[in-house]
């Protein structure tokens, strides 16, 4: 099997799709109780304007947690995935731009409890992450894309 | 993939794709405002009124605890971690010595009456984190110009900075006086440990009928 179809193999998927799941429930979890450090950490990334970092801080997590139950669930999962992939992306581009901008601040990424800072162990961290969401959201090989003449018969999104 | 039919499903796909993970964030984002809506988060500064509320303004609101009021009766507010135990409010002493501004790894809290004994004894370095136009147009006798926004982006200000074994004391505006908070934290990154922020700031200062000084010179 080469790598190609190993990470694509629905286990090695699922795999990835409750790695991804528990890291955002975590992270999630961990910041609901807490809104007003959480939007002081967002503050500090100096990334969002003054008055969005409330509203940011309110609904942040709970998309987290939403996005993470998909994944866990294994419904809507891939939607759930690509999500995933998109809001570590995001997180991982403020980290870099607050490290390139030479700001020493709480990640806030677990909320306070966590008390990590920002820097290139926290991005190296995160890339790590991106590349279990990206199998995940890649998903299991579809019927369309099997080399085999059954993909006419199932055009459709198979994946979700 | 040449086929017509797989591409149109392709794009197809991919739109849906989009929908589910907007559906996704959007079902967050309602659950996350209902939640807080509802209250269920415990504590009500965190209602809907909070999305809009003057982040900055609550945070100094917060953060000035004067004189000898217990952090208790001040009530506890995340914002206050950014001084993180207002206990180490350094109240200046009737008739005593300079109250001691002692090695943290944190920012502490001073009073005016304990930035006025350390200005009138030059024991303190103090900082003006505000504009430089602001400090032009008055500061407190001695202190020198640091404004945050040029600190922010040149660290080696704070690094070069010479106290001449003195502590510091941090001002800006009062009020929303989130400048001298973040150049504090900055200044104990930067290696300081005897940080102190004076929250009241300017504005507390003329408040109290202390001298000040105007134009470009400390």
């Amino acid at each position: 099997m080469s790598p190609a179809r190993w990470i694509r193999a629905s286990y090695c998927v699922r795999g990835c799709e409750i790695a991804t799941g528990v890291i955002l429930a975590w992270a999630g979890l961990a910041k609901i109780g807490d809104l007003g450090s959480f939007a002081a950490q967002i503050h500090n990334f100096r990334i969002l304007p003054v008055a969005l970092e409330n509203l940011a801080a309110m609904t942040l997590p709970w998309i987290e947690i939403v996005v993470a139950l998909t994944l866990l669930l294994g419904m809507r999962s891939r939607d759930g995935a690509r999500t995933a992939l998109v809001l570590l992306v995001v997180f991982t581009l403020a980290v870099v731009a607050a490290v390139t901008r030479g700001l020493d601040i709480e990640c806030g990424c677990f909320g306070t409890a966590d008390a990590s800072h920002v820097g290139w162990s926290k991005i190296a961290e995160n890339v790590g992450l991106i590349a279990i969401a990206v199998i995940a959201a890649l998903g299991p090989v579809a019927a369309t894309e099997r080399p085999s003449g059954v993909a006419r018969l199932e055009t459709g999104d198979v994946r979700s | 993939m040449s086929d017509p039919t797989f591409r149109a499903t392709t794009v197809e796909s991919a739109s849906a794709g989009l929908r589910g993970m907007a559906l996704l964030c959007l079902a967050g984002a309602a659950l996350g405002i209902g939640y807080n809506a509802l209250g269920l988060g415990g504590k009500d500064p965190w209602g809907l009124p909070w999305i809009g509320r003057d982040r900055l303004a609550q945070l100094a609101a917060s953060a000035v605890v004067s004189g000898s009021t217990a952090p208790e009766s001040a009530g506890v507010d995340p914002y206050t971690t950014d001084v993180s135990d207002p206990r180490a409010v350094l109240a200046g002493e009737a008739g005593g010595g300079l109250p001691e501004i002692a090695p943290r790894e944190e920012p502490q809290q001073i009073v005016v009456a304990a930035v006025q004994q350390y200005v009138d004894a030059g024991a303190a370095l103090l900082i003006d984190a505000r504009e430089p136009q602001e400090y032009e147009a008055g500061h407190i006798p001695g202190a020198i110009s640091l404004p945050y926004d040029q600190v922010a982006t040149d660290r080696q200000r704070l690094e070069q900075l010479d106290t001449g074994g003195r502590p510091i004391v941090v001002y800006c505006g009062g009020g929303t006086c989130e400048l001298s908070l973040s150049l504090a934290w900055d200044l104990v990154y930067a290696g300081q440990t005897r940080v102190a922020v004076y929250m009241g700031g300017y504005p507390d200062w003329v408040d109290a009928g202390l001298p000040v000084v105007t134009g470009a010179k400390p």
